[in-house]
C-alpha cells in the first residue's frame, strides 16, 4: 500500500465520530472602536509609521524626502516612472534586486485590529520585492480598511490570488535575549500612506 | 535521563534560570495584555477548537480535498509515513533539481523528523534562517522553545558564538549589531541557495493553499529566490476553508508573542513563474495519536508556545530538560504517545495547576491529558521505588481516618519542633530550595469543629 493510502486509511478508521463546523459569529466580536485611529495605532504597535497623501505624486515627493540616499528605488503607482532607477522589466532574477533601497507598493486592503497590509501578486511585479527592499512603502485608501480579519478574508473570498501576503510593521525578531531588533531578513522600515479616495 | 534529573542540570546555574523564568513570564504578559484587547476572545477559542475538532473528524475527506486543489494549483504533493520516509522525499526533490545549498525556514516537524543531520549526511548544506535557530544550530543545539528556539542562550554567548563562526568583533553581546551581522550572513546565504525549505502553519483544503507565518521574512527571502520550494506538514495542520484563516491568524500571533499578528502572512498557492513547489504531508505517529479519544485533541496544536511560557515547570527547567522535540507541557501529551518509555516521566513534569490550558488558543485540555497519562503511565511503566512506596504509604494512611489523623499530629508537631536540619534531610525533596511551613497546632478539622461549636 503507497503511503498516501496508508494515511488516508488510518485517518478514516481511527478519526472521531463527525464533529459540526462551527459557524463564525462576526458579530460578537464587534467593540466599535474607531477603525482608522485602530489601524494607525496597530501600525505602529508593529514598528510601522502610518502618513497622510493627496495623491500619489503627494506620496512620491513624501518618500523622496525620508529616504533622500536611496539610489535603487521602484513603485508602482501610475505616473511615478521618474521616481523609478530600475525597470523591472530587464530584472531576469529576483536576486538582481539585492540592492533595492526603496520600495512603493500599492494595496488594495489594510486590517484596523492588527495593522496588517495586504500585497498580492495583482500587485507585486516579482514576488521577492516587499522582503528584499531595505524601505517598503504601501499605500491605500483610506476606507479600504476593513475592521477584523474576518472581513478581510470575506474580501479575498472572491479574489483568486496565487500569492498573497498580510504585512504587519517592518522585519524584526526578539530571538536575542528578547531584545527588540527591527530589520531581521526582510524590510528594515515600513511606511505607510492612506490616501482620500 | 528522567526530566527531573535534566532539570537539575539547568537549574546549576541560577541567575540563569531566574532570567529565563522572568523572560519567559514577561511573553505571557504581553499574550495577556493582548489577547484581552480582542472583545470576543473566548469565543474566538472556542471557535478555534471546533474548527480544529470537525477537522480531525473529516481528516480523510480534507486531506483528499486538500491534495486534489494543490496539484490543480501546480503542486506536487508526497505523503510520508513516517520520518524517514520524509527524509528521504525531501533529498530525492533536492537530488532532482540538483540542490546542494538550502535555505530553511522554521518548521518543528523537520526537528521532528531530523532531516538536517540526515541532509547533511547526504552532502547537503541547510542552513536554518530563523536568528533563533541559527543560533542554536551553530551551537549544535536543538531548540529550546518551538517560538523562541534560542531563549536558553544568554547574549554574550551568541557574542562568542558569532565570533567563532561569523567573524564578528566582541560586543558584549549587543543584540542590534549581532541580528544586523546575522543578516549579512542569512543574505548570502539566501542568494545562493538551490532550494528553500519551510513548514506550513495552517494548509487549506478548499483552495489547496498554505499559510507560512514568519517575523523575520526568512521562509519568503528563501522561497521567492530559491527555484524549488518544499513545504513540510504535518496532516494536522489543515483546516477546511480559508474564512477560517481569520480564527488562527487573529489567535497565533497573540497567543505567541502578544503581536496581534506575526510580521508576515504569507498565503502560498501556485509557484511563482518557472519556480517548483511541493508539499509533503506527514504522519509519523499522528493517526495513531488519532486514535486515543484521551488524546486526540492534542493535534489541535498550533504551535504559538504560550503553554510553554506559562508553565512554571517549564520556565524553570528550560525545554532541553524535555528531551523531546516538543517541550513542555504539549510536548509532555505528545511525547508519551510516541515512545512511552522514553518520555515516561514528562506528564509528571507538571503541577496540573492548569495554567497551559487557560492560555491554549485551541482549548486544548491540556493538563488533564497530563493526568490521564500519568495514569497510564504508573500502570504500564516501572516507578522509582521511592515514588512506588511513599505513594502506597500515603494511600494507606488516606484510607483509615484514624491513622491520618495521627500521622497528622506527629507531623504537624515535628514541623514544629524537629531541627531544620532533620526537617529538610535528603530524602525530602520539598525541602531543597524551600523551607518548610512551620506547623500549625491544630488539624483542620479539630479547627472546624471547634468552630462550629463557637458558632452554635
Ligand atoms: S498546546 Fe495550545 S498553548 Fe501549547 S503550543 Fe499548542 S496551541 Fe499553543
Amino acid at each position: 500500500m503507497s503511503s498516501r493510502d496508508y494515511i488516508l486509511k488510518r485517518a478514516k478508521a481511527n478519526k472521531p465520530e463527525a464533529i459540526a463546523l462551527p459557524k463564525i459569529d462576526v458579530s460578537v466580536f464587534d467593540d466599535s472602536r474607531n477603525i482608522l485611529s485602530e489601524f494607525t495605532l496597530k501600525v505602529e504597535t508593529a514598528g510601522g509609521n502610518v502618513f497622510e497623501a493627496t495623491s500619489d505624486d503627494d506620496v512620491i515627493s513624501k518618500v523622496k524626502s525620508m529616504f533622500p540616499d536611496g539610489k535603487v528605488n521602484f513603485s508602482t503607482l501610475k505616473h511615478t516612472k521618474n521616481f523609478n532607477t530600475l525597470n523591472i522589466e530587464k530584472i531576469n532574477k529576483p536576486h538582481d534586486l539585492e540592492d533595492l533601497d526603496v520600495l512603493v507598493l500599492e494595496s488594495s486592503f489594510g486590517v484596523a485590529e492588527n495593522g496588517a497590509i495586504w500585497v498580492a501578486d495583482s500587485q507585486l511585479p516579482m514576488r521577492v520585492l516587499p522582503f528584499i527592499a531595505k524601505h517598503l512603502v504601501l499605500v491605500l485608501n483610506k476606507d479600504s480598511i476593513v475592521t477584523f480579519m474576518h472581513q478581510a478574508y470575506k474580501k479575498l473570498s472572491s479574489n483568486d490570488t496565487d500569492f498573497g501576503v498580510f504585512i504587519s510593521g517592518p522585519s524584526k525578531t526578539a530571538d536575542i535575549e528578547q531584545s527588540l531588533v527591527i530589520g531581521a531578513h526582510g524590510a528594515l522600515s515600513l511606511s505607510v500612506f492612506l490616501k482620500e479616495n | 535521563m528522567s526530566h527531573s534529573k535534566a532539570a537539575t542540570i539547568f537549574n546549576k546555574d541560577e541567575k540563569k534560570v531566574n532570567w529565563h523564568d522572568k523572560a519567559l513570564w514577561f511573553v505571557r504578559h504581553k499574550r495577556d495584555k493582548s489577547a484581552h484587547s480582542v472583545k470576543g476572545w473566548e469565543e474566538l477559542r472556542n471557535l478555534g477548537h471546533g474548527i480544529k475538532a470537525h477537522t480531525l473528524s473529516n481528516l480523510d475527506t480534507y486531506l483528499i480535498q486538500f491534495e486534489e486543489n494543490a496539484i490543480k494549483n501546480g503542486v506536487q504533493v508526497h505523503w510520508a509515513a513516517d520520518a524517514d520516509e520524509h527524509n528521504k522525499i525531501v533529498q530525492s526533490i533536492l537530488k532532482a533539481h540538483n540542490a546542494k545549498k538550502v535555505v530553511k525556514s522554521k518548521s518543528m516537524l523537520t526537528e521532528e523528523c531530523h532531516l538536517n543531520p540526515f541532509l547533511e549526511a547526504n552532502d547537503i548544506e541547510v542552513i536554518d534562517t530563523d536568528l533563533g535557530e541559527r543560533i542554536v544550530q551553530l551551537a549544535k543545539e536543538p531548540p529550546s522553545h518551538i517560538v523562541l528556539p534560542a531563549i536558553h542562550k544568554k547574549k554574550e554567548e551568541v557574542d562568542v558564538l558569532f565570533q567563532e563562526h561569523l567573524g564578528t568583533k566582541p560586543c558584549d553581546g549587543d543584540p542590534q549589531y549581532l541580528t544586523g551581522e546575522a543578516r549579512k550572513h542569512l543574505r548570502e546565504k539566501f542568494i545562493q541557495a538551490d532550494a528553500a525549505i519551510t513548514g506550513v502553519n495552517f494548509a487549506v483544503a478548499d483552495t489547496g493553499g498554505f499559510v507560512v507565518c514568519t517575523n523575520e521574512g526568512n521562509a519568503d527571502m528563501g522561497v521567492h529566490l530559491a527555484p524549488v520550494h518544499i513545504a513540510c506538514m504535518g496532516i494536522e495542520k489543515l483546516i477546511p476553508k480559508q474564512e477560517h484563516l481569520g480564527v488562527f491568524l487573529r489567535l497565533l500571533g497573540r497567543s505567541a508573542t502578544g503581536q496581534h499578528i506575526t510580521t508576515y502572512s504569507s498565503h502560498f498557492k501556485k509557484p511563482r513563474n518557472g519556480a517548483k513547489m511541493h508539499i509533503v504531508i506527514v504522519d509519523n505517529g499522528r493517526t495513531e495519536q488519532l486514535s486515543r479519544p484521551d488524546f486526540r485533541a492534542s493535534l489541535h496544536c498550533i504551535r504559538c508556545g504560550a503553554c510553554m511560557n506559562t508553565c512554571p515547570i517549564y520556565r524553570r527547567s528550560g525545554g532541553h530538560s524535555y528531551d523531546s522535540t516538543i517541550p513542555g507541557p504539549i510536548g509532555s501529551i505528545l511525547s508519551p504517545g510516541k515512545d512511552l518509555k522514553k518520555h515516561s516521566t514528562l506528564p509528571f513534569a507538571s503541577t496540573l495547576c492548569g495554567s497551559c490550558s487557560d492560555v491554549c488558543p485551541v482549548k486544548i485540555d491540556i493538563h488533564t491529558q497530563l493526568y490521564k497519562w500519568r495514569q497510564i503511565i504508573t500502570k504500564e511503566t516501572p516507578q522509582p521505588f521511592i515514588k512506588k512506596t511513599s505513594m502506597k504509604m500515603m494511600g494507606n494512611i488516606f484510607s483509615k481516618p484514624s491513622q491520618f489523623d495521627k500521622v497528622g499530629k506527629v507531623a504537624r508537631w515535628s514541623l514544629r519542633n524537629l531541627p531544620k536540619g532533620m526537617i529538610n534531610s535528603k530524602p525530602n525533596v520539598w525541602g531543597k530550595a524551600r523551607d518548610l511551613p512551620l506547623g500549625p497546632k491544630e488539624s483542620f478539622e479539630d479547627w472546624y469543629k471547634k468552630r462550629n461549636k463557637d458558632e452554635q
